[in-house]
């Protein structure tokens, strides 16, 4: 199949399902539209990747229908301010109208020759939006029905999946596109779907989250806009190769400052993180979506994009700077938190800073990092936030306090969950390649700097490492009370998808050798240059070597030996050691003095009052507006 | 047989023995300073035969591969020092073998067996970053990670960055449960009762991270060995420095909260370090 359809398919599409399954709320018809569009997203997705790039301009029809849509987009959000009547959205929507308008019929601007262009990035990435976001997809599918019969009343879900569907569909768009506009409109198009897709639930505190997604996306869509207007006034076209290649000038680093603060908001990253936490409120498939696959990387993909023009710049320093602020203050933060889907926010957003972070150092090492850490991030997440939502479902509470002894209740989806844990903070998995490589750039900076991006960094990573673990402690935790292993039973949608997310994830990081040949090193070429000498044992840049098969291997002999001993000595399960005579058959209680009989219970560490997002979250927030300030001046002055 | 590999081999295979005569030393030293007589040099390889040997009870199915888990994984870490491979990986190897301890711990449903883990999960954010920073600094000094970096590096470390390998004697104590910070289960009995982060191991489990923790002590001493690698027996020499004067702080201090231990650990290690760097980055050495 030719380039250009499989383009046509990965954009329409998702438009064309995402209206049909708005037309048939009826769930055959439903999971037979979902499945079938997720199935042909991910061939054509590959078929792509098959294919290679290439440039295609379009013809002026696609351009004045894309300006209209703008344009009802813009005023659809307008009427949202008022309705809602929440003033950031009212400014905010029209102070990007009235520019809008002006910039399409006022200002005379050349037309962009390449509208499309596909390079390796954008097949990466295209590549994690169709392939993770279709198993969402067909997760979604399951979690609604089981979702929705908590709740009773008419389907709703035609709504839900129109919006779910779509978002695939934007992203696309937003990943091909190479005029600023166009780039913008789809930018719009997910801000849409994820202000629809958090205020689904129609309660109040939905409602409010959403507005607030809405509003900080908007800032996105602001600083877009004015961004085309410097680059349009400094250079005379919105061409995103053709900026990338002009010669440096101030208005060309104000462009990508814009640019890159229009990324931040995406990728929530401070101080624009509070509507990815707020975004919980939505059913699970949306977090999954928003924090694996679309969305957040769409701001990720716009730096990694600008990146490789302001190299050795201030501002791509600043960039950085912000990036690794976002990760150090978003990990200590997630240590106080009590509910999953928060911890898992907190995780994506320090994530995306550290991504952040990695594609503005501008060494070629630091761009592969980035690109690895999009990669294997995206699917960890996806996968957690599947395991979160079918626990949820089960269990009723976010609560992990509450999620207690689940290898015996849920033994499946606990050990998946498990996995995915494992996979985002321990070296068999590819996000600590990633984070390897991160370590390894921080000190490229100029040195001062660097001594400062240095401390966060550790400070960052041991956080990260601490919250992770204590949670994956407290996930195993076993009560003696049920020892003997239930039998789980998930619906086929939910197998398909877990199966598949986690034979992804494991798959993935056994062949990262081969996921950094094919995948990574082509895109950070376009740029840079050769950075990995991979062999099968060995993944070895001019830093050092890491080793993830070496590991794997020692993990297999983990389980040989110790099964093996295990065999020969055997195990009596005895109930722990309590300071006092246990109780027969009774978990959590024991005899102590005067046999009084004592319950206690275990309870996790939280390090309350030292961290509490109440106290860090206003400071942090007023940091990242401090720095984002500063990052503008340093354009400017 | 390549001989390039067998010295390697060898030290992997004598590290257990290196460490329990370490442990049993250890033991002999410390009674001495307190007036014992003590039990004999090879009383640890007595005590890992008996548990060997003791009756089989475990806290949970998980258990026995979690600890298994630990020991494979320290003498994973060791194999790639020995092999002279990367040194943060080499570390995050080393966090994956103290993970499996840690969760191990966590999961038996007992009170004390959490609270160890617990703080075992603190002591290793305590001297984890030191080592994350002296990795970085040795990255920045030889422009790279690997262990054969600082062997070709022209001066040896210690001359570059002595503050770095003064902290060292921090993660020495923390690793070897050594007071003030043994928070997490100390080799003492008239320092607690029940024994923190080791309270639901017994027989074989425990003989398994028994044997774990000596690797992994020898480990962490090889490791500051690196600070003189162009003499390792000099080298050897500063290890063993700290390794007495770990012994000394033991049975000289009592035993602080976590909180203290996170705060001077911290403090300290990152003071220390960074200051190091600035001194080199003003004297123009990287």
């Amino acid at each position: 199949m030719n380039t250009e359809t499989l383009i046509a398919v990965n954009i329409g599409l998702p438009i064309v399902s995402a209206l049909a399954a708005f037309l048939f709320n009826h769930r055959r018809a439903r999971e037979g539209i979902v499945s079938v569009t997720a199935l042909t997203l991910i061939v054509s997705s590959l078929l792509l990747f098959l294919n290679g790039g290439m440039e295609l301009s379009l013809g002026h029809s696609f351009e004045v229908i894309v300006v209209v849509l703008d344009f009802v987009l813009l005023l659809y959000f307008l009427y949202q301010g008022f309705k809602a009547l929440s003033w950031q959205v009212i400014v905010l929507s029209l102070g990007q109208l009235a520019p809008a308008a002006y910039f399409e019929f006022v200002l005379e601007t050349p037309p962009v020759e390449a509208i499309l262009v596909i390079d390796r990035l954008s097949i990466l990435m295209t590549l994690i939006i169709n392939v993770i976001g279709s198993i969402v997809l067909v997760y979604a599918l399951g979690y609604m029905e089981e979702h929705e019969s908590h709740q009773g009343g008419e389907s709703r879900q035609n709504l839900f999946f129109f919006y779910l569907v779509l978002l695939l569909g934007a992203m696309n768009g937003l990943v091909y596109s190479n005029s600023l506009y166009w780039l913008y409109f789809f930018w719009e198009v997910t801000t849409l779907c994820c202000y629809e897709l958090i205020r689904y639930e129609g309660t109040e505190e939905a409602t409010e989250n959403g507005l607030r997604a809405l509003w900080m996306g908007l800032v996105g869509g602001v600083a877009m806009i004015a961004a085309m207007y410097v680059a349009n006034y400094g250079y005379g076209t919105i061409a995103i190769d053709e900026l990338l290649a002009a010669i440096p000038s101030r208005y060309l680093y104000l462009t990508f400052a814009l640019m890159a603060i229009a990324a931040f908001t995406k990728s929530a990253q401070l101080p624009f993180q509070s509507w990815l936490i707020g975004a919980m409120v939505a059913p699970t498939p949306v977090s999954a979506l928003l924090h694996s696959s679309t969305m957040v990387n769409a701001g990720v993909y716009l730096v990694l994009r600008v990146a490789p023009a302001i190299q050795g710049t201030y501002l791509t320093y600043g960039i950085a700077f912000i990036g690794i602020f976002s990760f150090m203050v978003t990990a200590i933060i997630a240590l106080s938190q009590k509910l999953s889907k928060k911890i898992l926010a907190y995780s994506t957003i320090g994530n995306l800073g550290l991504i952040i972070f990695c594609a503005a150092m501008n060494t070629p090492l630091s761009y592969s990092a980035a690109t690895i850490l999009l990669l294997f991030h995206s699917m960890s997440k996806g996968l957690l936030f599947m395991c979160a939502g079918v626990i949820e479902n089960r269990l009723h509470t976010r609560q992990i306090e509450d999620w207690k002894g689940l290898i015996s209740r849920l033994p499946v989806t606990a050990a998946i969950t498990m996995v995915g844990m494992v996979s985002m903070f321990l070296p068999l998995f590819g996000v600590l390649l990633g984070k390897w490589a991160a370590i390894g750039i921080t000190a490229t900076a100029p040195l001062f700097l660097s001594i400062v991006m240095i401390a966060m960094m550790v400070i960052g990573s041991s956080a990260t490492t601490l919250f992770w673990a204590k949670w994956l402690g407290h996930f195993a935790i076993t009560p003696m009370s049920d020892s003997e292993p239930a039998k789980e039973n998930l619906p086929a949608t939910y197998k398909l998808s877990l199966y598949s997310m986690l034979g992804l994830v494991i798959a993935a990081s056994l062949g990262s050798g081969l996921v950094l040949n094919r995948l990574v090193a082509p895109i950070v070429a376009m740029n840079y240059g050769k950075v990995w000498d991979t062999s099968i044992l060995v993944l070895s840049s001019q830093i050092g070597s890491f080793m993830i098969l070496p590991l794997w291997a020692a993990l297999a002999a983990v389980f040989i030996v110790g099964g093996l001993i295990f065999r020969s000595k055997g195990g009596v399960v005895k109930p722990p050691y309590m300071s006092g005579e246990n109780v027969e058959g009774e978990p959590e209680v024991f005899r102590s003095t005067a046999d009084g009989v004592v319950k206690y219970q275990i309870a996790g560490m939280f390090f309350d009052p030292d961290i509490t997002e109440s106290r860090w979250v206003p400071y942090s927030t007023l940091a990242g507006v401090f720095l984002n300030m500063i990052l503008l001046a340093l354009v400017i002055l | 047989m390549n001989f390039r590999y067998m010295v390697p081999i060898l030290y992997v295979l004598a590290t257990p023995l290196m460490g329990g005569l370490m442990m049993g030393l250890d033991r002999k030293i410390t009674a001495r300073m307190q007036g014992r007589v003590g039990p004999p040099l090879v009383q640890p390889f007595y005590d890992v035969i008996k548990l060997w040997g003791k009756e089989p009870f475990i806290s949970s199915r998980m258990q026995p591969i979690l600890a298994t888990g630990y020991l494979v994984f320290v003498l994973t870490g060791l194999t790639l020092l020995a092999l002279k491979a990367d040194l943060l990986h080499i570390l995050f190897t080393l966090t994956l073998a103290d993970i499996c301890l840690i969760v191990s711990a966590y999961n038996s449903e007992s009170p004390y067996s959490n609270l160890g883990g617990r703080r075992e999960l603190l002591a290793m954010l305590s001297y984890e970053p030191i080592m994350v920073l002296t990795a970085m600094s040795i990255q920045i000094v030889t422009g790279s990670f690997l262990v054969s970096g600082i062997f070709s590096y022209g001066t040896p470390l210690l001359l570059v960055m002595p503050a770095a390998f003064i902290v060292q004697i921090l993660v020495l104590i923390i690793d070897m449960k050594k007071s003030p910070y043994d928070v997490s289960g100390s080799g003492h009995a008239h320092q607690e009762l029940v024994r923190g982060v080791y309270t639901e191991f017994s027989g074989y489990t425990m003989a398994l991270v028994e044997l774990g923790h000596w690797i992994k002590t020898v480990f962490i001493l090889s490791l500051i060995c690196l600070f003189w690698a162009h003499n390792l027996l000099f080298g050897a020499v500063l290890a063993l420095a700290l390794w007495f004067l770990a012994i000394l702080a033991d049975n000289i201090y009592p035993r602080l909260t976590w909180k203290s231990m996170l705060r001077t650990t911290w403090l300290t290690g990152f003071t220390l370090i960074l200051a190091n760097f600035v001194v080199l980055i003003v004297l123009e050495v990287i």
